[in-house]
Formats: C-alpha cells, sequence, structure tokens
C-alpha cells in the first residue's frame, strides 16, 4: 500500500533568530506548453529564512531550487503555486498582484546569474538603479543621491563621475555590483541570489561573495543564495537547504552539513566534488542523472541512484524529520524503519 | 557494466494541429492532388469547342459556366491547374538548385570566391524576374518555357544570399569544429554537417515562393508573356477571358480567384512551418 | 615531448584599434601519456591556444610540433595523421553534436574518415564496444542527440574521438556545463581512458580543483602568457608567482571551518591595512 504523506513534516526548530520568511507546503506546477497539463517541479516543501540569515539553496538540474526562489517574488506568471509563504506576518500567496509589485524590490529583490542581460544597454547605470525608487515616487534628485550612495557602499570606484555611464563600459564584476545596487537601493530586508557567481572568473567572484557578506552583516540583510558549488556555500552560507527533485532533503547548518551529511545525496555530492586542498585518489560519483520533473521515480526520487535504498524508499517519500538539529528527508533515519 | 538503455523516446512534444492548420494543409493537398490528377479524370470535351454553347453562365451542367470557346470553365481549371503548378514547382527547383550550389560553393570556398560570388549575386538581385521575362518574351518568343527560364535565373540570388549567410553562420558551431578536427573532408562537412543544418529556414522560404511564383507567372502569362493560349494555364485563361469581363464574369472570376486561393494557400503553408519550427513567432 | 608548441603569439583584428594581442610567446610541452592542465581566467588566452594545439587557427609567430610534423603548415599525409592522433572534446555539450546524425553516424565518423573500420558492420561493431566503453547503452545508438542528458551527450564525443585512438585529446572545459553529480563521472571517466589508452590530455580549464584532480602537471596563464609552470605539487603546494597565489587563495573549498578562517583573516586584514 503505497502511503503518501502518512504523517505531517517535522515542525522546524526553533531558529536561532526571528523568521523572516517562513514557507508551508509550497508547491510550484508549471505548464508543459500547448494548454497541457500541469507538470509539479516542486513538492510540498517547507522551509524558513532567519531576519539577517544567510541560506544556501543547492541543487541540480530538475531539483526546483530556482523555481522555488522565483516563487517566493512569484514571479512566474505560468506557475501554479500553492501553500503558504508568510512574510513578517503576511501570506504572500494570497497577495493580489498589485500589492505583490510593493513587496518586490522593496522587501525582497532579486539578482541573477547574467548581469548583462538584466541590465538595458540603453539606459545609464545611474538611472537603472535609481529607477527602483522612481517608480515608488521617490524624486529624481533623492533618488539619484541614493543611487550614488549604494554603488559607493558596493565598492564601484568613482561612482560619482560614472553614473551616467553605460552598461557596456563596465567588466563582468563592475556590472554584478550595479544590479546589485539596482537591487539594495530600496532597502529590501531578503535578497534573492539566483547563481549570481556561477559567470564569473574566480577572483572576481571571491570579490562578490565578499561583498555580498559585507552587505549582508552591516544591513541585517537575509540572503538566500541558490548554488550548485558547495565551496561557496561552505565559504558563505550559515545554513544550507539541499533539494532533489523537488524536496528539500536535507536543511541544518553548514558546519554540520558537511561534517555529518545525513542524506546520501548530500554524502554523494560532498565526495563527488574535486578539492583544491586535497588528493583524491578517484572521485565518487553518483551513478545515474538527476531525473525529470515527468518522470520522477515513485517513493523516494533519489531511490533509483541510492546505494543504501531498501524496500520502503521505492514505495514510500520520506518524509522530513528532526535529526540532530538538522532536517533530513530519509527513510534511513527513521526509528520506526520498516 | 552496462548502462542502462534510454527507456522511453524522449518526451516528443505532441503534434496537434489547430483547425486553422488543418484547413490549410488540406487546401494545399487537395491543389495538388489536382494538379496531379485532374487531366486524368477531366473530360476530353475540355479541348474541343463547341461554341454554340459559349459564354453560358453558371448551371448545373458547367458549374462555373462556359468559356467564349465553349469550354466548361470548371473543367478547364482543373486541368489548367497542372500547368500552372507544374511550372510553380519547377521554377521553385530549378533556383533553389543553383541557388544552394552557389551559396555552398560561396561559404565553402576561399574568401575571394566569397566575395566574387556574392558580387554577382547582387547584380542577379537587382533584376527584377518579370522584366527578364519580358526581355526573353522580346527575344525567344513568348511561352511558357521562356517566363519559367526567366524566372529561374532571376529567382536565384535570394537563395543564394540567405543560404551563404546561414551557413557561415552554422560554420561557427562546434560541432563543425569537432568535424574539422575528425579529419573530414571539406565536401563531406559541407554536405553532412553544415548544409543539413541551414536549410530550415530556406523550406519555410521555398514553401511561400510556390505560391508566389503562381501568381507572378499567371500574371505573366496574362500580359501576354507567358503560356500563350489555347494553354489552359490559368494567366492565360484569364488573358483570353479580358474581353468578357461585363458580360460573362465567370470566365475571369474563377481562374483569378483559382490564382489568388494557390498563392495564399502555399503563402500560409509557409507560415505554419515557420511558426512550427519557432513557437516565438506565434502570434504573427 | 609528443607535442611542443614555442613561442607561439597570435592577435585578433580589433578596428579601428590595433590588433589585441591574444598571446604572448607562449610555450610549453606534452609528453606521451601525460596529463597536462591549462589555467587561466577569462581573457587568458587558453581557448585559443586549444584551438592552435587543433590547427583550427593558426598562430602569427612561432611554432608548434606534433611528433615531427610541423602543425602550422601540415598538408596531406602529415595533416591526416595529426587529425587522427590528436582530437577534442569541447565545453558545450548540446553545440557540439550535429543534431541530424545518430550516435552511430556520430561515433562512427572518425571510423569513415580515416578507413579504419572496412564495412559498415565492423565500423558499427566498433562503435558498440566504444559505447560501452565510455558507459552508453549500444541500444541507443540510433538515436539523436537530443534523446540523451548532458552528461551522456559528452559521452558521446568523447567515445566520437577515441575510438579512432588517438595519442592526445584536448579537452576545453568538457565539464563546465554539467551538473555536479554528473561532473564526477566524467572525469573519472577521462582518467579511466586516459590510463587504458595511454592518452595524453590537454586539459583547459577554470576550475583548478578538477585540474588539480587530473592534472599531473599545469601551466599557468594570465592575460595571454605563461606566468607559471610546474608539477601539481609545485603549483598547488607551492605557488611562486603573485597571480597563481591569487588564483588560488580564491577558490572556494567545501569547507565552513577553512571559509570562516579565510573571512576571518580578511577582515583582520582590512582593519589593519
Amino acid at each position: 500500500m503505497q502511503m503518501l504523506h502518512p504523517m505531517p513534516d517535522a515542525p522546524m526548530p526553533k531558529p536561532k533568530r526571528a523568521p523572516l520568511v517562513t514557507a508551508q507546503g509550497l508547491t510550484v506546477d508549471m505548464p508543459l506548453g500547448r494548454g497541457a497539463a500541469n507538470v509539479r517541479i516542486v513538492d510540498n516543501i517547507d522551509f524558513s529564512i532567519g531576519v539577517g540569515e544567510r541560506v544556501a539553496l543547492v541543487g541540480e538540474s530538475g531539483s526546483g531550487k530556482s523555481l522555488t526562489a522565483r516563487a517566493l517574488m512569484r514571479l512566474d506568471r505560468l506557475a501554479r503555486l500553492s501553500g503558504r509563504i508568510d512574510f513578517d506576518g503576511t501570506d504572500l500567496l494570497k497577495l493580489p498582484e498589485r500589492e505583490m509589485t510593493r513587496y518586490r524590490g522593496d522587501s525582497i529583490a532579486m539578482v541573477f546569474q547574467d548581469p548583462m542581460s538584466f541590465l538595458d544597454p540603453l539606459m545609464t547605470i545611474g538611472d537603472q538603479v535609481a529607477e527602483t525608487l522612481r517608480i515608488r515616487g521617490v524624486g529624481r534628485t533623492e533618488a539619484r543621491k541614493r543611487a550614488l550612495a549604494v554603488l559607493d557602499e558596493l565598492g564601484v570606484d568613482r561612482a560619482a563621475e560614472r553614473l551616467d555611464s553605460y552598461p557596456h563600459e563596465f567588466s563582468g564584476g563592475m556590472r554584478q555590483r550595479v544590479v546589485l545596487a539596482m537591487a539594495l537601493v530600496g532597502e529590501p530586508r531578503l535578497l534573492i541570489a539566483d547563481e549570481p557567481t556561477t559567470a564569473l572568473d574566480v577572483r572576481v567572484q571571491d570579490q562578490v561573495l565578499d561583498l555580498l557578506d559585507d552587505v549582508s552583516t552591516r544591513r541585517g540583510l537575509a540572503v538566500l543564495f541558490i548554488t550548485h558549488d558547495l565551496g561557496v556555500v561552505a565559504g558563505f552560507a550559515e545554513r544550507v537547504m539541499v533539494m532533489y527533485s523537488g524536496r528539500i532533503v536535507e536543511d541544518g547548518e553548514v558546519e554540520t552539513v558537511f561534517a555529518r551529511p545525513k542524506h546520501p545525496y548530500t554524502r554523494g555530492l560532498i565526495k563527488a566534488v574535486p578539492r583544491i586542498d586535497q588528493d583524491l585518489h578517484k572521485l565518487y560519483a553518483i551513478p545515474g542523472a538527476p531525473p525529470p520533473p515527468l518522470a520522477r521515480p515513485s517513493g523516494c526520487p533519489f531511490h533509483p541512484r541510492c546505494s543504501e535504498a531498501f524496500d520502503r524508499c521505492r514505495s514510500e517519500l520520506p518524509v522530513v524529520l528532526d535529526v540532530a538539529g538538522e532536517r533530513v528527508a530519509c527513510h534511513l533515519h527513521d526509528p520506526l524503519r520498516a | 557494466m552496462t548502462a542502462p538503455a534510454i527507456s522511453a523516446p524522449a518526451a516528443r512534444p505532441r503534434l496537434n494541429f489547430s483547425a486553422f492548420e488543418i484547413f490549410v494543409i488540406g487546401l494545399v493537398v487537395l491543389l495538388l492532388a489536382i494538379a496531379i490528377f485532374g487531366p486524368l479524370v477531366a473530360p476530353n470535351s475540355v479541348y474541343n469547342s463547341d461554341i454554340a454553347n459559349s459564354l453560358m453562365p453558371p448551371s448545373a451542367d458547367h458549374w462555373f459556366g462556359t468559356d467564349d470557346q465553349g469550354r466548361d470553365v470548371f473543367w478547364r481549371l482543373i486541368v489548367g491547374a497542372q500547368t500552372t503548378l507544374l511550372s510553380a514547382f519547377l521554377v521553385v527547383t530549378l533556383y533553389s538548385i543553383i541557388g544552394v550550389t552557389i551559396a555552398t560553393v560561396a561559404a565553402a570556398g576561399p574568401r575571394w570566391l566569397d566575395e566574387g560570388l556574392m558580387r554577382m549575386t547582387d547584380i542577379g538581385l537587382a533584376l527584377p524576374g518579370m522584366v527578364v521575362a519580358l526581355g526573353f518574351a522580346a527575344a525567344m518568343g513568348p511561352s511558357l518555357q521562356s517566363a519559367v527560364i526567366a524566372m529561374a535565373i532571376t529567382g536565384w540570388p535570394i537563395t543564394a544570399r540567405m543560404l551563404r549567410g546561414i551557413m557561415r553562420q552554422t560554420m561557427e558551431a562546434q560541432f563543425v569544429a569537432g568535424a574539422q578536427v575528425l579529419g573530414v573532408s571539406r565536401w563531406r562537412l559541407m554536405t553532412r554537417h553544415v548544409l543539413p543544418n541551414s536549410l530550415d529556414v530556406l523550406i519555410v522560404k521555398w514553401a511561400g515562393d510556390i505560391g508566389t511564383t503562381v501568381l507572378v507567372l499567371a500574371s505573366l502569362s496574362f500580359i501576354g508573356v507567358g503560356a500563350q493560349p489555347p494553354s489552359a494555364e490559368w494567366g492565360a485563361t484569364i488573358a483570353s477571358a479580358r474581353g468578357f469581363v461585363s458580360t460573362a464574369w465567370w470566365t475571369v472570376v474563377a481562374p483569378g480567384a483559382a490564382v489568388a486561393i494557390t498563392s495564399i494557400a502555399f503563402g500560409l503553408l509557409g507560415d505554419i512551418i515557420q511558426v512550427r519550427r519557432d513557437p516565438s513567432l506565434r502570434g504573427n | 615531448m609528443l607535442l611542443t608548441i614555442d613561442r607561439i603569439c597570435k592577435s585578433y583584428a580589433a578596428f579601428p584599434n590595433p590588433p589585441a594581442r591574444v598571446l604572448h610567446e607562449v610555450s610549453f610541452g606534452v609528453n606521451h601519456g601525460e596529463a597536462l592542465g591549462l589555467v587561466g581566467e577569462s581573457g587568458s588566452g587558453k581557448s585559443t591556444i586549444a584551438k592552435c594545439l587543433l590547427a583550427l587557427t593558426r598562430p602569427e609567430e612561432g611554432s608548434i610540433t606534433y611528433d615531427g610534423i610541423d602543425v602550422v603548415n601540415a598538408r596531406g599525409e602529415d595533416l591526416r595523421r595529426f587529425r587522427r592522433e590528436v582530437q577534442m572534446v569541447f565545453q558545450d555539450p548540446y553545440g557540439s553534436l550535429n543534431p541530424r546524425m545518430t550516435a552511430e553516424d556520430l561515433i562512427g565518423e572518425g571510423l569513415l574518415v580515416h578507413g579504419i573500420a572496412r564495412n559498415s558492420v565492423e565500423r558499427r561493431s566498433r562503435v558498440a564496444e566504444m559505447m560501452e566503453m565510455v558507459g552508453l547503452n549500444p541500444d541507443d545508438m540510433d538515436r539523436y542527440p537530443r534523446s540523451f542528458s548532458g552528461g551522456q551527450r559528452q559521452r558521446i564525443a568523447i567515445a566520437r574521438a577515441l575510438v579512432i585512438r588517438p595519442r592526445i585529446l584536448v579537452c576545453d572545459e568538457p565539464v563546465a556545463a554539467l551538473d555536479v553529480s554528473v561532473q564526477a563521472q566524467v572525469i573519472n571517466l577521462l582518467q579511466d581512458m586516459q590510463r587504458k589508452l595511454n592518452l595524453a590530455i590537454i586539459f583547459v580549464a577554470h576550475d583548478l580543483a578538477v585540474v588539480r584532480h587530473l592534472c599531473e602537471n599545469i601551466v599557468v596563464l594570465h592575460k595571454g602568457k605563461v606566468v607559471e609552470r610546474g608539477s601539481r605539487e609545485q603549483i598547488f603546494g607551492n605557488p611562486q608567482n603573485p597571480y597563481t597565489q591569487s588564483l588560488l587563495a580564491a577558490v572556494p573549498v567545501p569547507d565552513p571551518a577553512l571559509g570562516r578562517a579565510r573571512r576571518e583573516a580578511r577582515h583582520a586584514a582590512q582593519a589593519a591595512g
């Protein structure tokens, strides 16, 4: 007998800080195109981000990490969202579109992987950074002043002179700072960063991460950092959530997850990554590949690739359990193991 | 240990056709069927004069009436379809072959050859088909053949230009570099790798071109430079019926409508292929 | 030395500005069966070097010698041999395979071009053998690239390159576009193939951790110049050049304690400086 969600997931452990965003039962379905049925990309997840907390969201293709982040801002018109996203007392999923726009840029902001596709090549950077404020009715002079202040804060040299320059006059790292400035000028409380450094050279990546670290500490800004790079996670985040095939499989403090990973997928990922400071004889390669959302395996989506899978894994979706301060979705950790 | 085989074919998008697409495709198929089988089923009376019955309006016996020679207009249209469509296909095929050859040589060859051929193409682009057709008619005497040749030799420049541009782009693709590194000969590189991946856009163009060519050929016949009466080619039919527009409108309207419908149908076919290739163009 | 490049220079036209120098007197060599890493950031010229090594583009100055053949000016029989013995795998699993050829066509093309397998039956069996070697199922050989995942496409690309048994494989970021768990599979595959076939590999990449794992010797490039070269132990254990040092210091490590230590060291330096 197949049991889906037989028990509710374990309640989230009391966070160290006051929660800023709490998602409960978040599900994201996307249409396949041409009026076809929706496919479930994100499957009933719970998570929370505290005030000023730096959380990394890790996953591979098909994990649903990008859609989860975008759901927090309701960016995808076509996505069908259900569940609840509580932002400081308000359920974002119940807001009418008009009110949701007030949250975007104001309370929650986002930066993406490729800064160039986000910047209008025909507008000066000063105008683009100020635009977020202008839309909210801030006057020209005031907006420009604040744009300059934030560009300065982010380390753009000679910002005052360059306010009237165009994006193509800047290097990749500088453009990313401009994009960050656009996101931060409205003083948001949560910044979602979707692979912001993936396309950057390693030294520039280092600078940008440093910058984010600085800004986050100084402003008390919460950051949700989406990445596939475990090194970046270890260097930047306080907490990490690992997603696989639409589910959160592990969620805990970075030190704990890296030192004692509890989910076989997390363990596999950590062993699969080559390291610059160690000689590894052979990399552990998780066999197979992440499943496409259309062809999700029954039971635990990871079971076909899991060396520790047993009968129950093939038929029953694991619920999220409380294990030594972390949240883990794996039957191995169920004390009532069948 | 062998890897597991890919179990099912990758999710190919289901090919559901909209009502509009079915209509257009059905129409094109019908036209082609008429062109191929028309003359086989037409009664012999189509080729004979029957002056007694000339210029009769549409009736149960003659669905589109009769023309000035007493021939059934409907069946003449059916028979004429073969001439018209066949000529159009011939024209497009001819200039496509010329265009593809020139484009391939230009894209594959050294810079100077490419430049030279493209300058030739530019000159070719400057010559409008109809004007050349008039010239040919003057030189060789007007006929369907002279019109077809004229259209074929003025139609290739656009194909050549478009295809050469696309091929140059395709040649930048990594799989082409990979084939080069593998040691693939220039010839095989162009024919097996570059060309097959460059023809997509051209196919859309050629489908629509059949439609425009039908129209142009009919126009040439109409002004007396293409097919000559008593050919059942639609343009020629309209030409011979010109004098009877006010008294026997059906002799002009029927072939005119045939030309219009055919060129629109093929044009829409081109659009459908284009939209299916690249759904982002929907709504154009 | 199996392959040597000697002081090659290359520029690109940048009209109306003067031509931009991409490579300045780059020299290095590769031995039989050696895995050499070419590392650098964007603009370092490493991809241009790969193109020169594969005779896809010509350097303006300098020479490239493969087993006695002058690669830059190679013709006829020499060029044919070069093309058989030096192969490549590139980064983009989606652009590097002709979408209109089946896996069998793709993997078997080298056999056809170099007249290795006499008839199509023999070709097919060699293709099947190669597919097994790289971890693909021969039953899939009639499928087109679009049916395969990114990792599988890279395997096809590797099979295509190795079926003709080259002596050098030039890889330009072959795993950068793949998922982490799949990267490890392809990296292991490359290592395996290298050992089995005594293949020399020139691995062009920006990911230093992967290079450290695969390559026994490394050449570090910065803005078209070689700034340091050495063995794995030398480069990663005791880098001499300041650029190399800054590069290594910037690479993130999947170890939170290290990450935190780095951050604190940086804050201390900032507070002091």
